[in-house]
């Protein structure tokens, strides 16, 4: 029994979730909800890179803007089935992290995250100049949603899939590959010493995390309608970062917990108007100050020092 | 003593009666606004929110919108967008899904307005447009959109004309070229002086947040151009017009900003801005100002201790244009027939702006409005409304009908 307590707030979120569109009587916060979602993919991969492996990548935005645009103008192009256009985002956005992740990955530190901050740049000034394929800055609408574009049908379906992707990560996580890029976090000159070829292992958490962002590029397409280049900006990338370091990185729970933080956040603070972004940043600079561990890593803290207490008294 | 207690009882209910009448006749219809109240697009987006305000509470005092035996006063709720395509369906979700809002006005910024444009022809709402200006929101045929600014290139031809007939034939243009809208500007620009033997011999870019543009402007003035087109907001295009004289460039400066003297002053001086001329829809200037458009900056001074940007007023007219298209729907819940009866509405007498009705409609069938173009001198301290440009809107609007 006690080796499955571990899993029950999982199972017990789960269950929420999955009653959250007949409990919401207003839609609003069913499409918080869903891009909410949407952003667990993409903070999940994030966190691969940011919180496992101990890199900081700037280009989460930029990835999901490569799956978005894949699967919109696959789709519109080649008139392929949108499943099989959504499917395709992540291999493209492989494709593309393989060419950027190598020579990134040759540089640490600062420097990793100042290369990939450009190759977002990059990404957001071809989207808006490469204007016969991608429309610009005016963006491409109309885009097909699945299910006649019933929210409720594309929560479940972004429920699914985050749920999957963050147990994905977990297995990643507690296997031999998740283990070494702990190591790497810890001491990367330390695995190239015991023959290890971190390198590989780096462009695996590189390529996969921006996997994770090219689907959820296309969920976002397909979820709107809508994209222009806009979107999918370096302020985006930063949203994923923040969401890994609010919900606490290297940990599974956070990056879903923070994920959500940063797309209820700023609409719960719309009550300040003008003061609202003032008031965001306020609080992403405290919580970044006082809570660096994150609220997983608060809440495990915190849980652990009652059980400390508990064993205390009980002895 | 019982006839005193009857006639008491007579008052009470008579009264009671009149009350209730009078509350059941006075309703309170929630209009909302979605726009850029903070960022770079919140020199456009604040004053439009506020223009929208300030017109709910002249309708207010006027007696508000009579609907048959109803009279609705007006309840505006404005929400942020940062001109952001996510912030601006997140906002108008909340506007429709929470606030249970059928009108959404405002719209400044092109982006955030495509972005819900791409919806709301699903939704029992109806959108109106302000001051975005790219030509597709309108192509798309949305029965429950209208716009009441008109598009770029429709500006962008007759500015054409103005440049071509002032004798210049080599233009540098500098701008903010990777939004959509003011490119399609230039190639309408373009497009006109070319019938004359112009040409654009350099197509330099700024983004919105740029401010020294030295570098674009030295390489325009080794070109040597007989004049330069500037197009983008307000302020990196003060900057330009500032370092362009900085740089010691005396030849004449054209551009297509639509903004306020304050606006302009905040980054540059007047002698420095002396001679811009301003190429856009006859805005809201004093000089070029109706009775109402007079009434309208001095009430907007008074109000927000503040001068209204020209192009403010787009959104004070959707309100105006939304009150009588209720009124000839004699609907406020059925955002179909209003929707209609905007696209067959006359021009309200009220409105600022001086538009150019198609067959007789201030909405073409496309939901698009028209104003007239003209050309804007600043002239000490003061733009000065100089001539108008010819400009057709009923061409227009047919070839705006065969756009996809």
């Amino acid at each position: 029994m006690k080796r499955f307590l571990p899993l029950l707030p999982w199972l017990l979120a789960l269950a929420v979730l999955a009653l959250l569109p007949q409990l919401l009587t207003v839609k609003y916060y069913l499409h918080l909800s869903i891009l909410a979602l949407i952003w667990v993919v993409v903070a999940q991969g994030q966190n691969l890179i940011q919180g496992f492996t101990g890199y900081v990548s700037i280009v989460q935005a930029g990835f999901m803007g490569i799956g978005a645009y894949g699967s919109t103008l696959i789709g519109l192009h080649f008139q392929w089935p949108l499943w099989a256009t959504i499917a395709m985002a992540p291999l493209i956005t492989a494709l593309f992290a393989l060419a950027t992740g190598y020579p990134s990955l040759r540089v640490k530190g600062h420097y990793f995250a100042i290369v990939t901050l450009a190759f977002n740049l990059i990404i957001v000034i071809v989207l808006v100049n490469y204007s016969e394929l991608t429309k610009g800055e005016a963006g491409i609408s109309n885009i097909p949603k699945p299910w006649g574009g019933s929210r409720e049908a594309f929560y479940y379906l972004a429920l699914v899939l985050a749920a999957s992707l963050t147990l994905l990560a977990a297995l990643i996580s507690r296997s031999r590959v998740g283990e070494i890029l702990l190591a790497i976090r810890q001491n990367e000159d330390l695995v190239a010493a015991v023959g290890i070829a971190a390198w590989k292992y780096k462009l695996f958490a590189f390529v996969v995390s921006a996997m994770y962002a090219g689907l959820g590029g296309a969920l976002y397409a397909h979820f709107q309608g809508f994209i222009n280049p806009e979107i999918f900006g370096v302020a985006q990338s930063l949203d994923a970062i923040l969401a890994v370091i609010l919900g606490g990185s290297g940990t599974i729970a956070g990056p879903a917990i923070g994920a959500f933080l940063v797309v209820f956040l700023p609409e719960l603070l719309r009550f300040a108007d003008s003061f609202r972004l003032i008031l965001y940043g306020l609080i992403l600079v405290l919580a970044t100050i006082f809570m660096p561990i994150g609220i997983v890593g608060i809440a495990k803290a915190a849980f652990a020092r009652i059980m400390r207490r508990e064993a205390r008294h009980g002895g | 003593m019982p006839n005193h207690k009857f006639t008491r009882a007579c008052a009470a209910l008579a009264m009671t009666l009149v009350a209730g009448a009078s509350l059941a006749a006075e309703k309170k219809l929630t209009v909302g606004v979605a726009d850029a109240l903070t960022g770079g697009g919140a020199v456009y987006g604040l004053p439009q929110a506020n223009a929208v305000k300030m017109a709910a509470e002249e309708i207010n005092a006027a007696g508000g919108i009579k609907v048959g035996p109803d009279v609705y006063k007006i309840d505006v709720i404005a929400y942020d967008d940062k001109a952001n395509p996510t912030e601006a369906t997140n906002a108008v979700r909340k506007l429709i899904d929470r606030d249970g809002v059928k009108y959404i006005l405002g719209f400044c910024c092109s982006g955030s307005t495509s972005a819900v444009a791409s919806f709301i022809g699903n939704e029992k709402a109806v959108m109106l447009v302000g001051n975005a200006a790219e030509r597709s929101i309108t192509t798309k045929k949305i029965p429950n959109l209208v716009r009441t600014r008109p598009p770029a290139d429709y500006t962008g031809q007759a500015a054409g004309t103005f440049i071509a007939r002032k004798g210049q034939k080599r233009i540098a243009v500098l701008g903010a070229l990777d939004v959509g809208f003011y490119a399609q500007y230039v190639d309408s620009v373009e497009r006109e002086i070319k019938k004359t033997g112009g040409e654009i011999i350099a197509r330099e870019v700024f983004s919105l947040k740029d401010r020294d543009m030295t570098p674009q402007l030295t390489k325009i003035r080794g070109l040597n151009p007989d004049a330069i087109l500037v197009v983008g907001y307000v302020e990196p295009a003060a900057f330009v017009y500032r370092q362009a004289v900085e740089l010691g460039m005396n030849i004449p400066r054209y551009g297509f900003t639509s903004g306020s003297e304050e606006q302009f002053l905040r980054v540059t001086t007047s002698e420095q801005m002396e001679g811009v001329w301003d190429l856009r829809p006859t805005e809201l200037t004093l000089l070029s100002a109706s009775k109402n458009g007079i009434a309208y900056h001095a009430n907007y001074t008074k109000k927000y201790n503040a001068s209204p940007s020209p192009s403010s007023p787009y959104a004070y007219d959707q309100l105006y244009a939304l009150k009588a298209a209720i009124e000839a729907a004699g609907t406020v819940d059925n955002t179909e027939a209003v929707a209609k009866a905007l696209r067959n509405l006359a021009v309200p007498p009220q409105v600022v702006m001086q538009y150019q009705p198609v067959d007789g409609k201030m909405f073409d069938v496309n939901g698009q409005a028209y104003t007239s173009n003209g050309a804007f001198q600043w002239q000490k301290g003061k733009w000065v409304f100089v001539e108008d440009l010819p400009s057709d809107s009923k061409a227009y609007s047919q070839f705006l009908s065969t756009l996809n």
